[in-house]
């Protein structure tokens, strides 16, 4: 399913790139080329051929392991993506191990506490995070973080004291979905038949919500941490662009900009191929977590 | 019923979790890691595209080869020519011919003596058939460029090594800044060994004559260069200058007020708070940008044909209320293209906000209710600006409809003629008043060679030309006045401002300025 699939990508972001107006050669050779330049230029990125033979084009260089070459850097777009992916995971994996925890303890918190204080202050908080776009949240977090505590480095690509505060930014919206979910899944199951017999059992209560509570509610928060984390691995284009996060979103944002069509096909193809893969990872630990849909 | 027991937070427990969370990242800090001694740290907005000079055309990558290579002659502060490699040069065949002689104690960062012959080579190379300079235009002036450029000559014929140190230049005919054309980066020096063995990495491996080396470049992240100890003029007083890549402008204010950055370039937004505050004061530079912005009219089609539709629109718009309020006076009005630092003649006397005129002038013209397309960038600036418009001209009965495109699209639209009516600023290559006449309004350039407009006068063309060829400067001077008050007169544009351009640097940077020209910066007078 996979070729398909990646297939169908290339060509739909293909045909969509090509159909958009403008013209890169325009903004690759400044103000004064001269008509000569601007035509030697096209002929050479095959602007003249047709759209077909400049896909069956694309699809030869793919066949042979290349993403092809930036319009304006003339740089190896698989090496640039290469560099720029570890930074990406390093972000995106940051990101999740800030959200995953804290969401699900908030989450539980909220269920524990349906309809005390507590559980609503977190809801309120949730809904918050869910909303804010995060070139507020990213900025309200610098100037708060960087500006005033003066704690953490407003932007760079590097090490954690570099990768937390994108990363924070990024769990935001992340850690509120997973509270919310956990927070239903874990009322939902709560209720069940099977938590009533733990509880004749006369289980302690801790162990009743660790052992049998949580790991029922988890399929629908896996769910939430795989979208997210497939998400946040095709690259967080405005949190990287805030903090000067030399990351694949960054790097795709500026293709786009300067239509440079080989990095966006390129970023546009990586970013599907991590989805997919985050996807069947999520799918294999379903079959760990309900025994019910392992294939027999 | 609730079989669970609500488990209780206290606002208590909530204050433990937040100071135990900050517990664990102990050791931060917002403040940049120690800075090598003398190291001044710059911001970029964008990751240069190429560092070889042939192939420049971003001021972020010119700004940086200005500090790593040379060229023959360069500018001043006060934008005069100065000799740079070329010690001294002489101007005969009333401008046709130059001979340029070279300093003997110019040598490139791995140690080679810079001869005539790496001129030629450079020239030879910016021109070549084989390759795709967008800066061909720089020296196509020259003896025979064209036929080089099109491979029907081996050299360029009016490039001759006369001895190693002494280079002549023969031009097709007389152009007057053709010195002013040698100071910009397309025609820095480069050494042909280097050049040759590194091919295209040349673009990410710059070796020049320049007062820095660079040592380091993590693409999109930041540049390292180096103080050249073999500088011809000395090593520079800053031991190394850090350029860290910061795409977003209130990132980089936040770094700059964390010392993170040394320099920055002040955004619209926060002028009013650098100018009133006292932490800043005496710390905020300016430059008479070398720029004018302006509102252009597609000349060669209906409406804007008509030059009373035109003049209509300009007597609408008042532009000294928008450059005072919104703009808060960061800029000049404009008496016409040419800037006033560059305008040796006196300005065209352009007319005033008048929107009773301008209502006249509508109704009187041939297409009463013009509609019309008025197409500008997605900078949030102009778009605001561009609604500023809207709302004057809807009071003089014209109606606009903003098309508002990205870059890219936007260029295309603007260079095919699509736009009624658009928003443009033009920025100096050189300092000549020929760079705000020749690619903007004579009819050879119409389209992306500059003239958007499509305006076409024969005697401006004809003025612009005998003053190109002009060797005095007062002759020149009468041709460039004269064109330009014809322009004024016809309005192809609305002639809206130069916009003024402001920095901020730390306290303890010492004989910063700031420069109308980014060639002008070499990086040699900063200092802690």
């Amino acid at each position: 399913m996979l070729i398909p699939l990646l297939l169908g990508i290339t060509f739909i972001t293909f045909a969509l790139a090509k159909a958009l107006p403008g013209d890169p050669v325009y903004s690759m050779v400044g103000e004064r080329a001269s008509p000569e330049i601007i035509e030697k230029i096209r002929n050479e990125l095959g602007a003249g051929k047709s759209i077909f033979r400049q896909y069956g084009g694309y699809l030869l260089l793919l066949s042979q392991g290349e993403l092809g070459r930036s319009y304006y850097t003339n740089r190896k777009v698989a090496e640039d993506i290469l560099t720029k992916a570890p930074q990406t995971f390093k972000l995106a994996f940051m990101a999740m191990l800030i959200a995953v925890p804290a969401g699900l303890l908030l989450g539980l918190a909220s269920a524990l506490s349906r309809r005390h204080w507590v559980d609503r202050t977190i809801s309120g908080l949730v809904i918050s995070g869910m909303s804010l776009p995060v070139f507020w949240s990213g900025l309200m977090l610098m100037f708060l973080l960087s500006l005033k505590l003066k704690l953490l480095p407003p932007s760079g690509t590097g090490g954690l004291q570099y990768v937390l505060l994108p990363a924070m930014t990024l769990a935001l919206p992340a850690l509120s979905s997973l509270a919310r979910v956990t927070r239903i899944a874990v009322l939902d199951s709560r209720d069940m038949p099977y938590i009533r017999t733990a509880r004749a059992k006369g289980l302690q209560e801790v162990r009743i919500i660790a052992a049998h509570v949580m790991r029922n509610a988890l399929i629908p928060v896996v769910t939430v941490i795989g979208l997210d984390f497939g998400s946040y691995l095709s690259g967080a284009v405005l949190t990287e662009t805030i903090f000067g996060w030399d990351g694949i979103g960054r790097f795709a944002m500026e293709g786009i900009i300067k239509r440079d069509y080989p990095v966006i096909m390129g970023c546009i193809l990586v970013s599907t191929l991590s989805f997919v893969i985050i996807n069947m990872l999520v799918d294999m630990l379903y079959q760990y977590l309900d025994p019910r849909l392992r294939i027999r | 019923m609730n079989p669970c027991r609500p488990v209780v937070f206290t606002a208590r427990s909530f204050a433990l979790i937040f100071v135990l969370g900050l517990a664990l990242i102990p050791g931060l800090s917002c403040s940049p890691q120690n800075r090598p001694k003398g190291q001044a740290i710059y911001r970029l907005n964008a990751d240069p595209t190429t560092l070889d000079p042939a192939y420049i055309v971003d001021v972020t990558g010119g700004a940086i080869a200005a500090k790593l290579f040379n060229g023959l002659v360069r500018l001043d502060p006060e934008l005069r020519v100065i000799p740079d490699i070329a010690r001294t040069w002489e101007i005969q065949d009333g401008g046709g011919t130059y001979v340029f002689h070279l300093r003997d104690d110019v040598s490139f960062s791995n140690g080679r003596v810079v001869t005539a012959e790496d001129f030629r080579y450079s020239f030879e190379r910016l021109l070549s058939p084989k390759g795709r300079s967008p800066n061909t235009w720089v020296l196509d002036k020259m003896l025979g460029a064209k036929a080089y450029i099109q491979g029907s000559a081996d050299h360029i014929r009016g490039v001759e090594v006369l001895d190693p140190h002494t280079l002549r230049i023969r031009l097709e005919r007389p152009f007057a800044p053709f010195l002013q054309l040698l100071t910009m980066t397309a025609a820095f020096v480069v050494p042909r060994e280097t050049v040759e063995r590194l091919g295209s990495d040349f673009a990410v491996h710059p070796l020049g004559t320049g007062p820095f080396v660079l040592t380091e470049w993590k693409h999109n992240t930041e540049l390292v260069l180096l103080g050249n100890p073999s500088y011809y003029s000395g090593k520079p007083p800053m031991s190394s200058i850090r350029y860290r890549i910061i795409p977003e402008d209130l990132t980089a204010v936040t770094e700059f007020e964390l010392s993170n950055i040394d320099v920055i370039g002040v955004p619209a937004y926060e002028y009013s708070r650098f100018r009133s505050s006292d932490r800043w004061k005496g710390l905020l530079s300016s430059s008479q940008g070398i720029n004018t912005y302006y509102i252009g009219f597609n000349c060669a089609r209906p409406p804007f044909d008509n030059p009373e539709l035109r003049k209509a629109v300009a007597a609408a718009i008042d532009r000294e209320t928008i450059l005072r309020t919104f703009y808060e006076g960061r800029g000049r009005l404009a008496s016409g293209p040419v800037p006033d630092i560059l305008r040796h003649w006196p300005a065209p006397v352009l007319p005033a906000y008048d929107p009773v005129r301008a209502r006249a002038l509508v109704l009187s013209s041939a297409d009463r209710h013009p509609v019309i397309n008025f197409y500008v960038n997605p900078d949030q600036e102009v778009v605001d600006i561009a609604e500023i418009i809207q709302w004057y001209l809807a009071k003089a009965g014209i109606q606009v409809r903003i098309r508002q495109l990205e870059w890219s699209a936007y260029k295309a639209a603007i260079n095919n003629g699509e736009a009624d009516m658009f928003w443009l600023s033009w920025w100096a290559d050189y300092p000549d008043p020929e760079n705000f006449l020749f690619p903007l309004f004579h009819s050879s350039n119409h389209g992306a060679g500059g003239n958007r407009s499509r305006y076409t006068n024969r005697e401006v063309d004809r003025l612009i030309e005998s003053g190109q060829r002009a060797a005095d400067v007062r002759e020149r001077n009468q041709y460039y006045m004269k064109a330009e008050h014809i322009i004024a007169g016809e309005m192809p544009w609305v002639f809206m401002w130069h916009k003024t351009d402001f920095t901020l640097r730390q306290p303890y940077l010492k004989n910063y300025h700031m420069y109308p020209i980014y060639s002008i910066d070499k990086g040699t007078e900063v200092s802690f």
